[in-house]
């Protein structure tokens, strides 16, 4: 049996919000190899996040544990790059500065100039070659999330968290975002690929991008089913969504998801 | 812009007007330089047709223009009451020209009193940035001393840092110190809430965003925490600089041996109002100078925001 990159094992998280402490995630256990796209996928109030900002090392857990290659997880670390929704990049340094910036934190070893020229490298990757002297504020939203990405891909760390990275995005401008990060990751097969948590609420967005899904239910967070998914890759989305496999793949993921809300409400006439 | 949109406006025809006052005959019993005032008239009317032959900008020369046309209508309204039809008294009201020239032939006294001035303005404000803000960071973001650190501040700002006059001249060696004393204690207070204020502000995700990167302790001060609080930084600034000026006059007025307060009590006390007005009318050029250099620095540093 290979170990994983990351483990996590009867994770509890304990939240404490107006003085009444509440349970956010409830003995959490999955595993992430070496080189492999997660999504956690949920329904808001899930403690996806919360997962996330563990593994992230913001949050302390309650009970359990979590081992990154092995070695138990302790605060933050620039072994792992960070994609938030908002505020990823710095607003008073330009976003080349952002990124040299990162580069900095995690690769201490690399001078400056050499770091000018990675971040020039990775702003091309992201399709924001020429916008590197403009400030986060003079960019649009999805721009921000290239340049996020083009950050955390920059650091060259061996593991990505991404935090609903696309969430507040435009349907369309997500589309593209979706579509550049799987090209990004999945590379053309010289370089192994990065251990990837994402974070996300929507089902295609973790279908296309991700090797398995973890779904989580609510109240508190535990693991409903950890579904493995079986599109080969490299992927594309044309390809994908036509097929029927992808529709039988996606109404399982939903049942998934919103049979448990359903139990919930209390009864089985809810329409989705 | 077209021909007429550019210099055809109300302002060149108050200009016109202004000159056309100075045909009629002084009825003033004292000397009015209208010549001193048809120089100075004549000058700004060349500075404003050049500069409005170069700006690009339809707004700005609105702004030159409106503001040239307040100076000529003052100029007119101020030597039609003196010099022209002398309704004034003309001991207390000295005719606009007679101002200028005084300005033209006290401008070495004048400059060592502003030079004095400013100085001293500039060590006690500096002084106290360079104190409150580190300080403000450093205590906001030790969130434990935050709260009541607001409250003391509270305390210590609300009282008129003028009363400290009184004693800082028993505290202190010299009428200087307790200038920079009193400069000091006026800015150092908004300058340490509004940093602190700021440091409580900051928005979480950008801490975290930080923390994720593993930044040091003083990177997260000075690199962070710094520049996300800089606005209120600025309005705590801005605050303590206006208060500055007025308690610096104050002080010069009481006991300084140089200063423009100094000037104006110095000269007003021989009954020399043509002095006392210029010595006025020069500390309100110094104070918006300031006032519009220091915002340039401010939108320069916080050029970010969006």
């Amino acid at each position: 049996m290979t170990t994983n990159k990351i483990e996590i094992k009867d994770l509890t998280v304990n939240y404490t919000e107006n003085r009444r402490s509440f349970n956010a995630l409830h003995n959490v256990s999955f595993g992430v190899a070496d080189g492999e796209f997660v999504s956690v996928i949920g329904a808001s109030g899930c403690g996806k996040s919360t997962l996330l900002s563990v593994l992230e090392g913001l949050y302390a857990p309650a009970g359990g544990s979590v081992q990154i290659s092995g070695k138990e997880l302790h605060g933050t670390g620039t072994e792992r790059g960070v994609v938030f929704q908002h505020y990823s990049l710095f607003p008073w340094m330009t976003t080349k500065k952002n990124i040299e910036f990162g580069i900095k934190q995690a690769r201490r070893d690399i001078r400056r100039s050499e770091r000018a020229k990675i971040a020039d490298e990775y702003l091309n990757k992201v399709g924001l070659s020429g916008f590197g002297g403009k400030y986060p504020s003079q960019l649009s939203g999805g721009m921000q999330q290239r340049a996020a990405i083009a950050r955390a891909l920059a650091m060259d760390t061996e593991i990505l968290l991404m935090d609903e990275p696309f969430s507040a995005i435009d349907p369309k401008n997500r589309v593209i975002l979706q579509d550049l990060l799987l090209k990004l990751w999945e590379g053309d097969g010289t370089e192994p690929r990065k251990t990837v948590v994402f974070v996300t609420h929507d089902i295609d967005e973790a279908i296309l991008l991700s090797d398995k899904i973890v779904v989580l239910t609510a109240h508190p967070g535990t693991v409903n089913e950890v579904v493995n998914v079986p599109f080969d890759r490299p992927r594309r989305r044309d390809d994908l969504v036509k097929t029927e496999e992808y529709t039988r793949f996606r109404n399982r993921l939903l049942s998934l998801l919103y049979n448990d809300i359903a139990e919930r409400i209390g009864g089985d006439e809810v329409v989705l | 812009m077209t021909f007429a949109k550019r210099y055809l406006r109300v302002t060149h025809l108050l200009f016109v007007i202004l000159l056309l006052i100075q045909l009629l005959p002084d009825r003033s019993t004292k000397e009015v330089f209208t010549g001193s005032l048809l120089t100075f008239a004549v000058a700004a009317e060349v500075v404003v047709l050049a500069v409005s032959a170069f700006i690009k900008n339809e707004k700005s020369l609105a702004l030159l223009l409106d503001i040239a046309g307040f100076v000529y209508v003052v100029l007119s309204v101020w030597s039609l009451a003196t010099a022209k039809f002398n309704v004034l008294n003309d001991l207390l009201f000295p005719a606009p020209g007679k101002v200028i020239h005084q300005f033209v032939d006290d401008r070495d006294k004048i400059l060592v009193n502003v030079v004095s001035s400013l100085g001293t303005t500039l060590k006690g404000f500096l002084l106290a940035v360079v104190i409150a803000v580190p300080l403000g960071l450093f205590i906001g973001w030790s969130a434990r001393v935050g709260g009541a650190a607001t409250y003391i501040t509270k305390f210590f700002s609300s009282i008129p840092p003028i009363v400290y006059i009184p004693y800082g001249i028993a505290l202190l060696p010299t009428f200087k110190s307790v200038s920079v004393f009193v400069i000091f204690l006026a800015t150092f207070w908004p300058v340490f809430a509004g940093t602190m204020s700021g440091v409580l502000g900051v928005d979480k995700k950008i801490i975290d965003s930080a923390k994720v990167l593993n930044v040091g302790k003083a990177e997260m001060l000075f690199r962070v925490i710094l520049p996300a609080s800089l606005q209120q930084i600025f309005l705590g600034c801005n605050q303590g600089l206006s208060v500055s000026f007025i308690l610096l006059t104050s002080a010069e007025m009481i006991g300084a041996r140089d200063g423009m307060g100094y000037y104006v009590k110095y000269y007003s006390d021989f009954g020399d109002y043509t002095r006392t007005i210029t010595g006025l009318l020069v500390i309100g050029f110094v104070v918006i100078g300031v006032t519009f250099l220091f915002n340039k620095l401010q939108n320069r540093l916080l050029r970010w925001k969006a």
